[in-house]
């Protein structure tokens, strides 16, 4: 008898609690991360006390963390709506870039000479939110009225937004002053998301707490209004929704167009809060990084910040590999693919109990 | 012919259980079962839903490892691992639910199951036993009578000798029943040896050679010769252990109000939930204080009749008019989507009536999400309010508002949806097989409530149990193949015969006062 | 006017192998119902691998064989997820295409702007003269004639042969294949292996013909337009073959704009017009409910299988 014939898998009376899951996908990237450290000759402990020591080394890192995490909470929190739903939105990184396309448009463009901050950065962003919701309009009303999956719509209008914002800030968006440099001209200072505290917080902006209320906001939206309820009885049962009658492709075109704010809400941060003009590395994945994000934290609103943080920490840790060790921060892209398999691995066997050795008969 | 023809010789037995005994958890599904089937006999296995049927037929087919007892087929003692290795003895089961492709041929399902077999075997087998179907047809346009013929080909095509037939006439209408009937006649002669599971006399009346009678997981009868069998009665009794008969009071009809008719469709036509059409020319109405039954066997257009007067679309033709909608101004069926006052407890209380992943408090604001009224929160303390409604006066069993549907067992959630639906104060209540499935004590307080009801508003009932229907309505609509037959008042004297003739779709003979729309008797 | 044709239909064809072997594989094996978003991951890990092993070898064919392998281990990492731990096929398919980006960007630092060897046009005796045909089809490289020949093959199989008929039954009905003595686990982790060296292959091509080398994220999404094709294509191989030459087509309206020197429509317009045309054949091919019942989806695509009891 071969030894797999002996292996037994059989469910749980009672899964396991969701931190297994998370340990166990933490578990094993940290094991995946340290056998590539080993095949690339670096004593893995000493990189992953590098990252470490990159991540929570200093306040200036610490600061970074929450820069990372930002637009992180703020993609996770979209991906995470719309998964409420059982719709996958992985455009997010299109609509994170249709998002700084829209906030700095309008900061460019329609902002009056001489408004004032808040109203001007408010406007920005209000832009921003609908670029987002604009770029997910035409997957969201294909899906609800003609059943196109929108899992392929999104991913590929991420590809058109790449080349729509490049086309912009290498074309007509150019600073004519620029000295050739591809990017749109800074964006007038009013527009620009405050600094909370540039002394000790360094690039952390007003996007942090913005994106803090919105995961609460979220979750008393999902949890205690009657639009979130029925946007939770469709993701949870078909069936039950055309017995209650429910709106269906109503809520799929709002919830996706909301998820797609979300994600825009995002792409005007990074550009107004830290950029602060259209340039080069406003496509850098944090759209995909938002699906890791949402499904850490269960689709939880008010897991998210958390997991974000823990992603942000992940990304600063890689980049200082990258300084320190000479080693590429796409590291980081690999662990977080890990992560996300461990901790499907994780679910299952919080779900699954694995033994060797004969079925007992009873 | 002796007393005891078990001692009569017929050969050795093609397939012997001694002692079968199977286990789910806490429940004894199978215990101490012996079974024997010969070659050229038919072996009826009579019992109720939930008596052990299925898992004895599913441990002979090898999808279910027995927890003791033997198996033998052919004299050897067998221990099956997997479905593939029952079918290498020769034991060939036709399901309930046809384990069929629909989006493939008839000669592809038939191929996947007996390599190599060609169209032309496959019609030439048709020819022989009565089973012609053409091989290139898919399975999707198939009707339920002509997908059994598929199932059946692809066992023979095995050369399966033990053929096991799990409830095969229940989907069947009354002329593909004979046809049927005449197959497993040629298969037996042949020499083959069938186990015929149902609950219908009937049939056992018809076919069987031997008869063994299941009740919760046991024997209670075994390998009765036909002619040993006593009469209908005391195999009804046998099968059920007890005489059921409902424990439910029906006042009289209460006439002092007049005669107010809540809903009425006319000349209804209209789709199942895959486009095909379903019913036809419905003409039925509800009035005020009474309990309307649609009965039917399944399968006969009800499911999409209650989802079309339910307001679930599907209607093309024909208009429903609903008091207190519009004035009660008929309107087309195609436009009918429900009204305020109109409450439905549907067949599905899982996929349909309920989220298992939610509360029982969230539960109980399910329906009327669509309507404007109320404001943009979720009123939780309502639905808390309804469940503890639930709790007093159904005695639905709950830990607390908080706890989730899916942690109920059918019996409580049919409750929980049904004190949801009355919470609306409904003129009509629109209930859909609301006790199938139930225990005995939860079906009596379904019942119960259903004849509350009916004091202050209008019921109908959909149901394809005839002593439900006779006990609690006060009309019987009877539907066949999409069609209402007759409407056949329930203190009727021959409404049992007439129902009954009806639901197997013979006409019944004309009866003085005309029969059709009756209008039920009052006090 | 026929030159131009012919240029245009060439560069059509080329352009479209790359789409048209991956998303033969991923027919595959979304036929036996495992959907495999990881067709951009294993694509860009084929790619590399391909081109790490010519470099290496000096031999394309062994690159083409190490892009297979490549390409089926990372499916088999997906099989192992969607088929024996019944995952979430979606989600385990985004996290092969992070690991394939991620894992090819930081393995593939030292490879980029390098070059190496690669398929040169074949020159067919006979084939090659057809006139227009001939010229468009039979002046590619040798993975070209290599898909020529999968298509048709992949056709027969799967809609001629017993082996097929389990296959397209995993995907239509697990349960009822099941019940037929069908091992649908197996089937599915085969097939979705298969279709991993078929998206290697597919990667493997573009690093060692069609854009020689290997440059951080050169798939450019053409995993994604590959699994767009099988719904394009109903699920069938030749009209996956179709679907790849028609994006193929897109592409070379480019290039021919382009080498034109026609202005009529911007570049950047162009550049976007695969995605969009993608999407929209996307939209007509599944917003018509006519056309989605006739292409006949696997019904149990993405849906894990597990026997009760």
């Amino acid at each position: 008898m071969s030894p797999w014939s002996r292996l037994r898998i059989e469910p749980r009376d009672r899964a396991l609690p969701p931190l297994f899951s998370l340990g166990l996908g933490v578990g094993l990237a940290l094991l995946l991360g340290a056998a590539i450290f080993a095949g690339l000759g670096v004593n893995p402990l000493s990189a992953y006390a590098a990252m470490a020591a990159g991540a929570f080394g200093s306040g200036h890192a610490l600061s970074e963390i929450l820069v990372k995490a930002t637009p992180l909470l703020l993609t996770g929190l979209a991906v995470a709506l719309a998964a409420r739903m059982l719709l996958w939105n992985v455009g997010c990184e299109g609509q994170l870039v249709m998002g700084g396309v829209f906030a700095a448009g309008c900061a460019l463009f329609l902002l009056p000479p001489g408004a004032p901050p808040l109203p001007a950065a408010s406007a920005a962003l209000l832009c921003g939110a609908l670029g987002g919701a604009a770029w997910a309009l035409v997957p969201a009303l294909l899906r609800a009225w003609g059943q196109v999956s929108e899992i392929l719509t999104t991913l590929l209008l991420n590809y058109v937004a790449v080349i729509l914002v490049e086309h912009l800030y290498y074309g007509p968006w150019r600073d004519p002053a620029g000295f050739g440099f591809p990017g749109t001209a800074e964006l007038p200072a009013a527009a620009h998301l405050a600094r909370l505290w540039p002394e000790a917080l360094g690039r952390v902006h007003a996007g942090l707490p913005l994106a803090l209320l919105l995961a609460p906001l979220l979750a008393f939206l999902l949890a205690r209004t009657r639009w979130g309820f029925s946007v939770r009885v469709i993701g949870l049962s078909p069936g039950a929704a055309r017995y209650a009658r429910l709106n269906v492709p109503a809520r799929t075109l709002a919830v996706l167009c909301c998820s797609g704010a979300l994600a825009g809400l995002a792409g005007a941060g990074e550009v107004l809060g830290i950029h602060h003009r259209l340039q080069e590395g406003l496509a850098v994945g944090l759209g995909y990084d938002g699906i890791i994000v949402a499904w850490l934290a269960r689709g939880n609103p008010l897991a998210a910040p958390l997991t974000a943080l823990a992603l942000g920490a992940l990304f600063v840790g890689a980049d200082q590999l990258q300084t320190n060790l000479g080693l590429p921060a796409s590291i980081g892209q690999t662990l977080e693919a890990a992560l996300l398999l461990g901790y499907l691995a994780g679910e299952f066997l919080a779900r699954h109990r694995v033994a060797f050795g004969r079925a007992h008969v009873g | 012919m002796a007393a005891n023809t078990n001692t009569i010789a017929r050969g050795e037995p093609l397939l012997s259980c001694r002692g079968v005994c199977k286990r789910f958890g806490a429940v004894a599904a199978n215990r101490d079962v012996d079974l024997d089937v010969w070659p050229g006999r038919v072996h009826a296995l009579l019992g109720e839903n939930g008596a052990g049927k299925s898992t004895l037929m599913s441990i002979l087919a090898g999808r279910y490892r027995p927890d003791g007892g033997v198996i033998r087929v052919r004299g050897a003692p067998v221990a099956f691992a997997s479905p593939a290795q029952a079918r290498t003895a020769g034991i060939g089961m036709v399901h309930q639910r046809f384990m069929l492709i629909e989006s493939m041929s008839v000669a592809e399902n038939v191929r996947l199951a007996a390599p190599g077999a060609r169209d032309a075997d496959i019609a030439a087998l048709g020819e022989r036993y009565g089973l012609s179907v053409d091989p290139a047809r898919l399975v999707a346009d198939l009707s339920m009578g002509e997908r059994q013929r598929v199932e059946i080909v692809k066992l023979l095509m095995r050369g399966a000798d033990i053929l096991i037939f799990d409830e095969p006439t229940s989907i069947l209408a009354p002329a593909e029943v004979e046809a049927l009937f005449s197959v497993l006649r040629r298969l037996k002669a042949e020499g083959r040896a069938i186990v015929l599971i149902t609950h219908k006399l009937d049939e056992v009346l018809a076919l069987a050679d031997d008869i063994s009678i299941l009740r919760r997981g046991r024997v209670v009868a075994g390998c009765l010769t036909l002619d040993q069998a006593p009469g209908r009665r005391e195999l009804a009794r046998l099968m059920v252990g007890r005489e059921v008969l409902l424990s439910v009071e029906k006042p009289p009809r209460d006439c002092g109000a007049e005669d107010e008719t809540v809903l009425a469709a006319q000349g209804l036509s209209g789709l199942d939930a895959s486009g095909r059409p379903a019913f036809a020319d419905v003409d039925l109405a509800v009035r005020r204080g009474e309990i309307v039954a649609v009965i039917g066997v399944a399968g006969n257009g009800q499911d999409a009749l209650a989802r079309c007067l339910a307001g679930l679309g599907g209607g093309t033709a024909g208009s429903v008019a609903f008091a207190g909608h519009e004035g009660g101004r008929a309107m087309p069926a195609a436009r009918w989507r429900g009204a305020r006052g109109l409450s439905y407890v549907p067949e599905d209380r899982h996929g349909a009536g309920s989220v298992a992943a939610m509360s029982l408090a969230e539960n109980a604001l399910l329906t009327g999400q669509a309507d404007e009224r109320g404001g943009p929160l979720l009123d939780l303390a309502r639905g808390a309010a309804i469940v503890e409604r639930a709790v007093r006066d159904y005695r639905l069993k709950a830990e607390s508002p908080q706890a989730p549907a899916g942690s109920l067992s059918g019996g409580n959630l049919q409750k929980l949806i049904l004190a949801r639906e009355l919470a609306a104060e409904p003129a009509l209540l629109l209930a859909e097989q609301p006790t199938q499935g139930l225990d005995l004590a939860a079906a009596e307080d379904v019942w119960q409530a259903l004849l509350d009801l009916r004091s202050r508003a209008a019921v109908l009932l959909f149901t394809g149990d005839l002593k439900e229907a006779l006990s609690l309505a006060d009309r019987l609509a009877v539907i066949f193949r999409g069609r209402i037959l007759d409407v056949i008042a329930a203190d009727d004297p021959t409404a049992i015969e007439r129902v009954g003739l009806l639901m197997a779709g013979v006409a019944a003979p004309a009866t003085a006062d005309g029969g059709r729309n009756g209008t039920g008797a009052c006090a | 006017m026929w030159a131009d044709l012919v240029f245009l239909g060439q560069i059509a064809v080329k352009s479209s192998v790359a789409v048209a072997l991956a998303a033969l594989g991923e027919l595959v094996a979304e036929r036996s119902g495992v959907l495999n978003l990881g067709v951009e991951g294993m694509m860009l890990m084929g790619a590399l691998a391909g081109f790490a092993a010519a470099l290496t070898t000096g031999d394309p064919w062994l690159g083409l064989g190490a892009a297979a392998l490549v390409g089926a281990a990372l499916a088999g990492l997906h099989a192992f997820f969607a088929v024996a731990l019944r995952a979430n096929q979606v989600l385990a398919g985004l996290a092969l295409t992070i690991l394939g980006a991620g894992l090819s960007s930081f393995l593939g630092r030292s490879l980029a702007g390098q070059s190496g060897p690669r398929f040169r046009p074949l020159h067919l005796p006979w084939l090659s003269d057809i006139p227009v045909a001939g010229e468009i089809f039979f002046t590619q490289s040798a993975p070209a004639y290599l898909l020529y020949g999968l298509a048709p093959l992949l056709w027969y199989w799967l809609f001629r042969t017993g082996s097929g008929l389990r296959v397209r039954a995993c995907g239509q009905g697990a349960a009822s294949a099941d019940a037929a003595g069908v091992n649908v686990a197996r089937t599915r982790a085969l097939c979705t292996v298969l279709g991993g060296a078929l998206a290697g292959l597919g990667g493997a091509y573009l690093s060692l013909s069609y854009t020689p080398g290997w440059a951080t994220g050169m798939t450019g999404g053409q995993g994604w337009i590959a699994v767009a094709m099988v719904v394009f294509a109903a699920w069938r191989p030749l009209g996956a073959v179709a679907g790849a030459m028609l994006f193929g087509l897109f592409q070379a309206l480019q290039f021919w704009f382009q080498a034109t020197g026609q202005e009529l429509v911007p570049a950047w317009l162009l550049r976007m017009l695969p995605y969009l045309l993608t999407i929209a054949v996307l939209a007509v091919v599944q917003g018509s409910p006519s056309l989605r019942r006739r292409a006949g989806a696997p019904a149990d695509l993405g849906r894990p299988f597990a026997r009760e009891g």
